[in-house]
């Protein structure tokens, strides 16, 4: 049977993030949190992939308690069980001891023929999760892949679609493949009441540090970070432009007509 | 490990048909001038065949040395060869940081090999400060939509390992070096080990409307755009002003415009003559992917960030400004 992994990441809404100009912190208290956009596309992939080949998956995250609720959306959606690596130890990670964290809990459960990531994170938005799971996996990996042609497990390969600069590569993978997916052809399906409700007791898997095996804890959180953002600050505006206000908005077009005529702008 | 160990600066040189990718080159610029603070040297890295004519691009960046990688598995860009080429050399030569052009591939490979380097990774920094007293460098980013700046390092690991957006820094040569060192390593990556084939590549359309980094005129539109149906009088205007459309990710994220006409640092950089900017609030993000002679804003919030960036701005509804703009650009046509 075809092993699938899905891994999501709950995030704030940064559109919806303010910063609190007397301190410079971020202010994301009542900011709704929800599952990353660009995840629900890697799911939609993986839910179609199912829909034609059969299999199973299993839907991954890392975060608070309170990120079960992507996984619950998950579970509504078609996936079959939903892991939820949770833990203060956790902390403070970047991306490469997530990639660690979440090989290590998702080997545990199993293996995995093809595992699928968001082209990115709204909040973090660095792009790199999928290219460094696929490392921890020991997987080949199709970063940008936009379209699954065709599958042969029997082969071991698939065959997928890649958005590049120029153009689009098809490309074939030998499995286990992961894929960092772009929302080109996967636009996300709505949940189903009747899956909503199933997912809502649904058993979610939860490991915290002590119940993953061979943890190396000097790999995971803060100390197993790489990276660290030592300090923050709000970015330096430049001083404001000229405002032209001649009363109505019609009537401020024109007059920067008239100025961007006399600057041969237009 | 003992980071003081760690010592240059390498440049991933990255080709595409036989040339050299700008980014590639943007990098080598702006990390010369890094180098000479440091004291490092800037290595440029170049991974199988480099027709010599694009070398010297890079040797008149200022390049202290290059280190050539001849061998098997670098006929076409793939992650394994590609990622494994530079954990071998890494692991040899210990460089201090490797900067990556922040392209489909750049980003494919580069926080492959930082994990099997156990090191950290950072992206689209986009400005890099020496701090002498660590001997880190500070990676410097818009973070959360641009609402604030976070400074970034790597207090412990190396290489510290950067992708950086083509577009961000400059390309401005400091010319050859009087002498550059030549280093050749053989790595053979076995061809049969590569787990992905490009069976065949279809160019993108060239529809013209899709490519605005070297557009005039852009008339770009935000989140503040009610819905698709509004857009048609932005298309006029930029068609009356012979300029494209371009938008913010926000209007990408809710399915009206492509990713290709998005905007800033994970988008397109542009550089217009003419910027006219329409419901756009000026995330850092977005703002940092314009570089433009003469930029417009429009914003129905007087207190929107994008008016600090402007030189002209209108507070009121977008709609309304851009139906007089087009009223007012025909009459005074006419």
């Amino acid at each position: 049977m075809l092993k699938i992994l899905v891994c999501v990441k709950q995030v704030p809404d940064i559109d919806l993030v303010k910063m609190d100009p007397e301190t410079g912190n971020l202010v994301r208290d009542g900011v709704p949190s929800m599952m990353n956009p660009l995840d629900m596309n890697a799911l939609e992939a993986a839910l179609r992939l199912k829909e034609d080949m059969g299999g199973e998956i299993t839907a991954i995250t890392m975060g608070p308690p309170a990120a079960e609720a992507v996984l619950r959306e998950c579970l509504a959606l078609g996936a079959d069980r939903a892991v939820l690596v949770t833990g203060r130890e956790f902390g403070g990670a970047d991306t490469l001891s997530t990639s660690y964290v979440i090989a290590k809990a998702a080997l545990q459960l199993g293996s995995y023929d093809l595992i699928f990531c968001g082209k990115e994170t709204l909040d973090g938005a660095t792009g790199q999760m999928g290219s460094q799971l696929a490392e921890r996996f020991g997987s080949s990996q199709v970063t940008s892949m936009s379209l699954i042609k065709s599958l042969d497990m029997e082969k071991g390969s698939i065959v997928v679609e890649r958005e590049v600069e120029k153009g689009v590569e098809t490309i074939e993978a030998r499995i286990p493949c992961l894929f960092t997916v772009e929302k080109t052809n996967y636009q996300p399906r709505l949940p189903n009441y009747r899956g909503k409700k199933a997912a809502r007791t649904a058993e979610i898997i939860t490991l915290g540090p002590g119940d993953i095996e061979g943890l190396d804890a000097k790999l995971i959180g803060v100390p197993g970070s790489g990276t660290i953002v030592p300090r923050i600050y709000p970015p330096v505006l430049p001083e404001a432009g000229q405002i032209i206000d001649e009363g109505s908005a019609a009537a401020s077009a024109v007059k920067l007509c008239a100025i961007l005529a006399a600057e041969g702008r237009i | 490990m003992d980071k003081r160990d760690y010592k240059n600066i390498w440049v991933y040189i990255e080709k595409n048909d036989e040339q050299i990718e700008p980014v590639s080159l943007e990098l080598c610029c702006e990390l010369r001038k890094l180098c000479d603070v440091t004291g490092d040297k800037l290595m440029a890295v170049v991974l199988g065949a480099c027709p010599e004519a694009e070398l010297e691009k890079v040797k008149n960046c200022g390049v202290d040395g290059f280190i050539h990688v001849e061998g098997t598995g670098y006929d076409y860009y793939n992650t394994e060869a590609y990622a494994n080429a530079f954990t071998v050399l890494s692991e040899k030569y210990r460089p201090s940081a490797i900067f990556v052009g922040g392209t489909v591939n750049g980003r494919d490979f580069a926080p492959r090999f930082a994990v099997r380097l156990n090191t950290g990774c950072t992206s689209d920094a986009m400005e890099l400060v020496y701090d002498e007293k660590t001997g880190d460098i500070e990676f410097i980013e818009p973070a959360v939509g641009g609402k604030i700046m976070a400074v970034i390092t790597l207090p412990v690991l190396r290489p510290q390992i950067g992708t950086i957006r083509p577009g961000t820094f400059r390309y401005e040569p400091a010319g050859a070096k009087a002498d550059v060192e030549h280093i050749y390593e053989r790595i053979d990556f076995p061809v049969e080990d590569i787990r992905t084939k490009i069976l065949g590549f279809t160019p993108a359309e060239s529809d013209s409307q899709l490519d605005i980094s070297d557009a005039e005129v852009i008339v770009c539109v935000g989140n503040g755009l009610k819905d698709e149906a509004s857009l048609g009088r932005y298309r006029e205007l930029a068609e009356l002003l012979g300029g494209k459309i371009g938008c913010t990710r926000p209007l990408f994220d809710r399915g009206i415009l492509p990713y290709k006409l998005q905007i800033g640092q994970s988008g397109v950089m542009v550089k217009p003559k003419l910027f006219l900017s329409f419901g756009v609030s000026g995330a850092v993000n977005h703002v940092a992917g314009v570089d433009a002679e003469l930029f417009v804003a429009v914003n129905k919030r007087a207190d929107a960030q994008i008016f600090n960036y402007c030189d002209y701005g209108i507070v009121g509804d977008m709609d309304q400004v851009c139906d007089a703009m087009i009223a007012e650009i025909k009459r005074m046509r006419s």
